[in-house]
């Protein structure tokens, strides 16, 4: 019974004096994998150490189970946690760093030995068991951190930004790894990281938090599809979504949305939404995802309806793609386009135009969608 | 005949190398190793005439100019240090035994003591917590005669005059030893006691298993201090110990070279009780200085 679940949990350190985590309520079923992300400081950390008792709750309930877990300890809640930093115990050797635990938990030696054995051939470090932390690399640690917490068999695993400190490519293949073991035990992971990548790779649903407040749950296909603000939909996406700032004109031609540069037909069906929701004339915010614009002549740019004109102000060449990062004056645009198609300068001119259908409208004022 | 061949080549190739090496090193670097090789030397010699005048017969301690290296070395002046103060009232054993026991417990109640308020006052909070390490900090700044006088009230008021507690007790205060220990403790990251607290360990526990293990260097840092400071040290036994068989050895090396001075016999007794004194420092000090040596940056942590 590896479920969790937040009722309305507040927390307050006596130095801030605003909420560190505000009213955080959620439901985590057994064996999800659920990922924590955000900016730096929204209470990410503070929220992972109140499920492990590292920290008081200042208001609200966590339960672990059907348990009510506020007022018990750490070591009774059952679950583990690896740290960034690691935290192996830098005296003990691997096998001694994996085995604390269970020594602590008086377990009988030959199965110890077999459980830490085990662990050591699930996370493939069998040949270090002997070895000190700081005769080893940084994703050896981390290795190490992890069987550390699988040894103990805990009803959670809890996470805290554990690949931050490996470099990009050994950050890649451990994520792999830590998807793969979550398949492979089917424990309840809570994993916290502010790297969206990362996020939208290993969760079975995201979590995006903002200064302590939830902003939004989901799987990673409907946090990047249609995210529910512009927080959301600036966080989550490599490049960052597009946004641009113009107005609503109800003609008789049709719902258009307005800049000083171009105008672009809403599609009937989002342009309902908006008329009725009286923006004609009011000022509002396209948001529109770089592989949702097309350049003239490519193979998605039957999906457009209208276009413009626009410079290349700078190429970004990324392998796979290559994003155009386009000069409107007022704004800028990032494009995705075919690296095929290199026939791009910079301060060449190009037509291009959005998949209409595509396009997410939010409320300058309060950021929220609107459709 | 080809192997030798090898290994003059190889031999050769090493020295080129060293050499080379040699060449790489800057005046600047050179200068300051021959400087410092000349004050190792310079610092070196009253360790090698401790020894050395510890075996010199009676001709050779009172020899002018006196000479570092003994001539003829000869046990004699230990013999007369055990054999015919046993005929004395107190036994030099005796004072060696006492300050043998007292120094060891001062070294543990030391240890002890700072490690724990040291764990306290870096990783905990607790009422006043502030306010004590300020008057640890502010009890550094005190000469020890300013404390003489209410000191000595203190281990009268108490009742241990006379006792081995008052050449222990005065000591285990070591406020250097706590903030010392407390620089050393503050660097050790919090997940590393989250972690174990996690994986079940009570705070006794986690100070045992976890805290003291990676102190060590500032273990052996304090131990070294505490020992030269209680080995050596004559107050206690000269203020609160006026039982001739409570006092340590120090105080009778004391007695040695002052009272005895006109004492022909006494100059060989106190060359070798000399020796006595200084042999423990030496230990101790080649047992932990490399552990001493040893920082943080080598223990794996960061
Ligand atoms: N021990 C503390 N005392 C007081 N305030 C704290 C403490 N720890 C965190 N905070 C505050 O709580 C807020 C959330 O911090 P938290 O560490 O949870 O952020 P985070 O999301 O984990 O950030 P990061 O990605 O940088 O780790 C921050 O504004 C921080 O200033
Ligand atoms: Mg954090």
């Amino acid at each position: 019974m590896g479920s969790v679940s937040f009722q309305h949990v507040k927390k307050q350190y006596a130095t801030e004096r605003r909420y560190s985590v505000d009213d955080f309520h959620l439901q985590v079923e057994d064996g999800e994998f659920l990922v924590l992300v955000g900016p730096s400081g929204c209470g990410k950390s503070t929220l992972l150490r109140m499920l492990a008792g590292l920290e008081d709750i200042s208001e609200g309930e966590i339960y672990i189970g059907d348990r009510m877990v506020n007022y018990v300890s750490s070591k009774d809640r059952n679950i583990a946690m690896v740290f960034q930093n690691y935290a192996l115990y830098p005296h003990m050797s691997v096998f001694e760093n994996i085995a604390f635990g269970l020594r602590l938990r008086k377990l009988p030696k030959h199965e110890l030995q077999e459980r830490v054995t085990r662990a050591a051939k699930v996370l493939e470090i069998e040949a270090l068991l002997d070895k000190l932390p700081k005769h080893m690399s940084g994703g050896q640690r981390q290795r190490v951190a992890l069987g550390r917490a699988i040894v103990r068999e805990p009803e959670v695993f809890l996470m805290d930004e554990p690949l931050s400190n490996l470099d990009a490519k050994l950050r890649v293949q451990m994520r792999e790894e830590i998807t793969k073991l979550h398949r492979k035990l089917q424990t309840t992971m809570i994993y916290v990281t502010h790297d969206q990548i990362e996020a939208m790779t290993m969760g079975t649903r995201i979590v995006v938090m903002r200064s302590g407040i939830i902003q939004q749950v989901g799987t990673p296909k409907e946090i990047y599809q249609s995210p529910k603000n512009m927080f959301v939909a600036g966080f989550i996406g490599t490049p960052p979504m597009n946004f641009i700032h113009g107005t609503i004109q109800h003609t008789s031609d049709g719902v258009f949305f307005d800049t000083r540069r171009y105008r672009l037909l809403i599609p009937a069906k989002k342009a309902k939404v908006l008329i009725d929701q009286r923006y004609h004339d009011k000022r509002i915010v396209l948001g529109v995802r770089a592989e949702k614009i097309a350049c003239k002549d490519s193979v998605d740019w039957s999906l457009t309806q209208s276009q413009f004109d626009s410079t290349v102000d700078m190429l970004e060449f990324m392998g796979s793609d290559t994003y155009l990062h386009l000069n409107n004056t007022d704004h800028s645009l990032i494009v995705r386009v075919d690296p095929l198609r290199l026939g791009f300068q910079e301060g060449d001119t190009v037509t291009v135009g959005f998949d209409m259908n595509n396009v997410h409208f939010f409320d300058p004022g309060t950021e929220e969608l609107l459709c | 005949m080809k192997t030798l061949q090898m290994m003059t080549r190889r031999s050769g190739v090493s020295l080129a190398r060293a050499w080379r090496k040699a060449k790489a090193v800057d005046w600047f670097q050179r200068i300051t190793f021959l400087g410092l090789l000349l004050l190792a030397v310079f610092m070196a010699l009253p360790i090698i005439f401790i020894f050395n005048h510890a075996f010199k017969p009676i001709n050779e301690l009172f020899l002018y100019p006196p000479r570092f290296i003994v001539q003829e070395p000869t046990l004699e002046n230990f013999r007369d240090l055990f054999l015919k103060t046993q005929s004395l009232v107190i036994p030099f054993t005796r004072y060696l035994f006492n300050s043998l026991l007292t120094t060891s417990l001062t070294m543990i109640g030391v240890i002890g003591v700072s490690s724990m308020a040291a764990y306290a006052f870096s990783k905990h909070v607790f009422p006043g917590s502030k306010f004590f390490f300020a008057l640890t900090i502010f009890a550094l700044m005190f000469a020890p005669e300013a404390v003489a006088i209410p000191r000595y009230l203190v281990i009268a008021n108490i009742g241990i005059m006379n006792t081995y507690f008052a050449h222990i007790i005065p000591l285990i205060a070591a406020p250097t030893s706590v903030f010392l220990m407390k620089q050393f403790v503050d660097q050790i990251p919090n997940e590393l006691m989250e972690a174990a607290r996690i994986d079940g360990a009570k705070e006794w526990l986690i100070f045992f298993r976890i805290v003291m293990p990676v102190c060590t260097p500032a273990i052996a840092t304090v131990a070294i201090l505490t020992f030269q400071g209680a080995w050596s040290q004559t107050e206690t036994s000269n203020l609160y110990i006026q039982v001739e068989s409570m006092k340590t050895l120090p105080y009778y090396v004391m007695t040695l070279t002052n009272g005895l001075a006109n004492n022909v016999v006494g100059q060989g007794i106190a060359a070798a009780v000399g020796l006595i004194m200084f042999v423990p420092n030496l230990i101790i000090f080649l047992v932990s200085q490399r552990r001493v040596l040893a920082t943080m940056a080598h223990s794996g942590i960061k």
